[in-house]
């Protein structure tokens, strides 16, 4: 009896140091982002980190996630000493990034790329693509663009049956709310980024998507008489009562269920909301801001892009092994994001889309017909210049100035 | 000898754990955020840090700028405003949070019933979170909030509002209830929350001076007639002197510290900016780490000035400021 409880002992203790064993030839990635347990992508990322670490035994996915704006203070400290980086985060492309990248803290993908390749259109890389020679440095997961929801019942107490395609049926559409007592928008004034959803459409449909693009680019200044006239026309639109004088000081959540509630006939903004729409009580329909100068812009001209990505950091311990991560995670939050309707995939679905949402697939057909693209103004332009741009911006919301001023300040501020 | 350099080293031994903390919390952290204002950086590693001696001050404290062309063009990251809305909110909290908190303590330190119940609810506010108290402040000020709600509920909403557009020159849209929204309520509006929490922490300091006042003081001066003003006045006031200025160097140095309520109570603080929410920005958005450092070098001097200058106020004749 001795002998046999003697054995099983030193089996279970051979036992529990193979496990032991297994357990330390396990690989931990840290990843940092920001779905929280209130964003509209948490389930996507929770089923994608899930199905890769299935697909993937001996990795495990250490992941953190954190409020949208604080995650902004918390990457940028944490690139002044890049060891605390984890090994995969979530950035914004664009300038953001290009921050990072430029100064070497970000790990260059372009190897792991070629695996996947035939999944992901170059295209989607290009706005996290830096270097003389566009070396792609984050994994795009969903694309979006803004996107102007439309309630239609509201719409019809008007004498309104479709979204107005031109800029005179739109303010025609607006008289014709207010004199019904509906207000027409809704919009965050106290996040200015919900503010140029509105501008710069307006901007790039009296400019043209490459004007726009040429002068986020730095490759152009402000000084331009017809931004002058876009953003008066727009400020027209808030003093003539068109926009809810109260969004003035909230902010987008309040001003979204607003929206979904049918306080407003219309709401500019991001298509990772269509999901939320799509689910609301209502009838809603999805468009572009109209053309404001037929001569320079076209509707199909859009703005967005991929912006939303994963990069790796260049001081991780398993670069290569990040960086297929990277891409796997993005390839799944993507997947499971497109059909839960917080974003248009950027990339190719080789999977069942019957499910997709309508106003989710509304958007995506509008992507497809698109002319030009130009991504958001603040992830676009550098740190400094796109606060400085956001800034007045705010202003121009507030009427404390007008569109002669927005131009002549960033024109010079920006020179 | 021997024995006086073995009591010197035993001293020193005993201090420099202190001394290492100090230093290192303290000291050296200024040093460096001097070092940084005298740079332009982006504190990203691997970025230049070039030198710009105090080109870092001279543009927070330009109200225009030039650029390459030697245009001139308004500086949106002028210091000048916010830190005039820093001083107007300080003397706020002198003339009116500190005296509101002296009033309170010495009525409750006369032992009227209820007084602990009293003293807990003062100071509530205190002990309460930032952000949950300006989540509360938000639903008061929101254009169909408590405020105005109440407004309307005392028939002069309409009347509020017309005399509010009437004075508003900052924009040319009529004031309809949002009280974050606009420049010239927008202020105001932040600074109500922070007097309001902040009179409880006064008020405690100076009850618990009160009632340090010996009783055979208070009792002779009432023996020789006075009443309770006089008391208070020519003796219980002069007595928690140190106190009220420990209060005031609070006040004065929290408000130019002052942060957290006003970047919960609106999230584009740049109608009611004050010097801390315009570091933050400059630091971590717009990523100019030698602009946000010049800001912390100009708040710690200003505290220090301040405090200097309050003990200088409360000094007694003869009396060394330490």
């Amino acid at each position: 009896m001795k002998k046999f409880v003697a054995m099983l002992l030193a089996a279970m203790m051979l036992l529990s140091m193979t496990s032991a064993f297994a357990e330390a030839e396990k690989t931990t990635l840290t990843m940092w982002c920001i779905a929280t347990e209130s964003d509209a992508n948490r389930p996507a990322y929770e089923k994608a980190i899930a199905e890769f670490e299935e697909a993937h035994p001996d990795i495990e996915i250490k992941w953190e996630a954190f409020e949208n704006q604080s995650y902004k203070t918390k990457i940028k400290t944490a690139m002044s000493d890049p060891s605390t980086l984890p090994d995969i985060f979530f950035t914004w492309a664009g300038a953001f990034c290009g921050d990072f990248a430029e100064q070497g803290n970000v790990y260059c993908l372009n190897d792991a790329y070629k695996g996947f390749a035939d999944q992901l259109p170059e295209v989607m890389m290009q706005n996290a693509s830096y270097g003389e020679n566009g070396d792609h440095y984050a994994v795009p997961l969903t694309m979006n663009i803004v996107t102007l929801f439309a309630n239609m019942d509201l719409l019809a107490q008007a004498g309104w049956d479709h979204v107005p395609t031109t800029y005179d049926d739109l303010i025609a559409c607006c008289d014709a709310l207010v004199a019904a007592g509906i207000t027409p928008f809704g919009c965050a004034g106290s996040e200015t980024w919900c503010v140029t959803e509105y501008l710069e459409p307006m901007i790039e449909k009296t400019i043209g998507y490459e004007a726009l693009n040429a002068i986020f680019a730095g490759k152009a200044t402000w000084n331009d008489e017809a931004i002058a006239k876009a953003v008066d026309a727009f400020q027209e639109m808030i003093v003539k009562g068109y926009f809810d004088p109260d969004g003035l000081t909230l902010g987008n959540d309040q001003v979204k269920a607003n929206f979904i509630a049918g306080k407003y006939a219309f709401y500019q903004n991001g298509s990772w909301n269509c999901g939320e729409i799509n689910d609301a009580e209502g009838n809603f329909q999805v468009a572009l801001f109209p053309v404001m100068d037929t001569e320079k812009a076209t509707y199909g001209q859009v703005i967005g892009g991929p912006s939303d990505s994963l990069a790796v950091a260049a001081t991780s311990k398993n670069p290569e092994l990040a960086a297929q991560a990277a891409f796997e995670l993005g390839r799944a939050i993507c997947h499971y994001g497109y059909l839960a309707g917080s974003g248009l995939p950027a990339w190719t679905p080789d999977y069942d889309t019957s499910a997709v949402k309508p106003l989710v697939a509304d958007v995506a057909k509008i992507v497809a017909e698109s002319e030009g693209m130009v991504l958001f103004g603040d992830t676009a332009m550098s740190a400094d210049p796109a606060n400085i741009y956001l800034n007045y911006v705010s202003q121009v919301y507030g009427c404390e100035i007008d569109g002669a001023q927005f131009v002549d300040g960033l024109t010079n501020t920006l020179q | 000898m021997k024995k006086h350099w073995s009591y010197r080293l035993s001293v020193f031994a005993f201090l420099l754990p202190g001394l290492i903390l100090f230093v290192g919390i303290l000291i050296a952290p200024i040093i460096m955020s001097v070092f940084y204002s005298l740079n332009d950086f982006k504190a990203i590693s691997g970025s230049d840090m070039t030198f710009v001696g105090l080109r870092n001050y001279v543009e927070l404290f330009s109200r225009q700028l030039a650029n390459e062309k030697g245009t001139l063009f308004a500086n949106v990251n002028y210091m000048g405003d916010a830190l005039v809305n820093a001083l107007v909110l300080g003397a706020l909290s002198v003339f009116i949070q500190l005296p509101l908190a002296l009033i309170i303590a010495l009525k409750l330190s006369k032992g009227i019933r209820g007084e602990r119940a009293y003293l807990s609810i003062y100071f509530m506010p205190v002990l309460i979170s930032t952000v949950i108290i300006g989540q509360l402040w938000m639903n008061i000020y929101e254009p169909d909030g408590l405020l105005n709600a109440a407004l309307g509920a005392l028939g002069v909403r309409d009347q509020v509002f017309t005399w509010i557009t009437s004075h508003i020159h900052s924009t040319k849209m009529p004031f309809k209830g949002g009280w974050t929204g606009y420049k010239e309520t927008a202020l105001i509006a932040a600074f109500v929350p922070i007097l309001w929490q902040y009179i409880g922490y006064h008020m405690l300091l100076m009850y618990a001076g009160i009632k340090g006042v010996p009783a055979d003081l208070l009792e002779a001066a009432q023996l020789d007639g006075c009443t309770e003003g006089q008391v208070n006045r020519h003796i219980v006031i002069p007595y928690i002197k140190p106190i009220l200025k420990v209060c005031v160097i609070f006040a004065v140095t929290g408000s130019l510290k002052s942060f957290d309520l006003i970047y919960t109570l609106m999230k584009d603080t740049r109608r009611a900016e004050l010097p801390s929410t315009l570091m933050y920005k400059l630091t971590f958005l717009n990523n100019r780490y030698g602009l946000g450092s010049a800001i912390a070098v100009v708040l710690i001097v200003l505290c220090f000035a301040f405090a200097l200058l309050i003990s200088l106020a409360f000094r007694d004749r003869g009396e060394k400021v330490a």
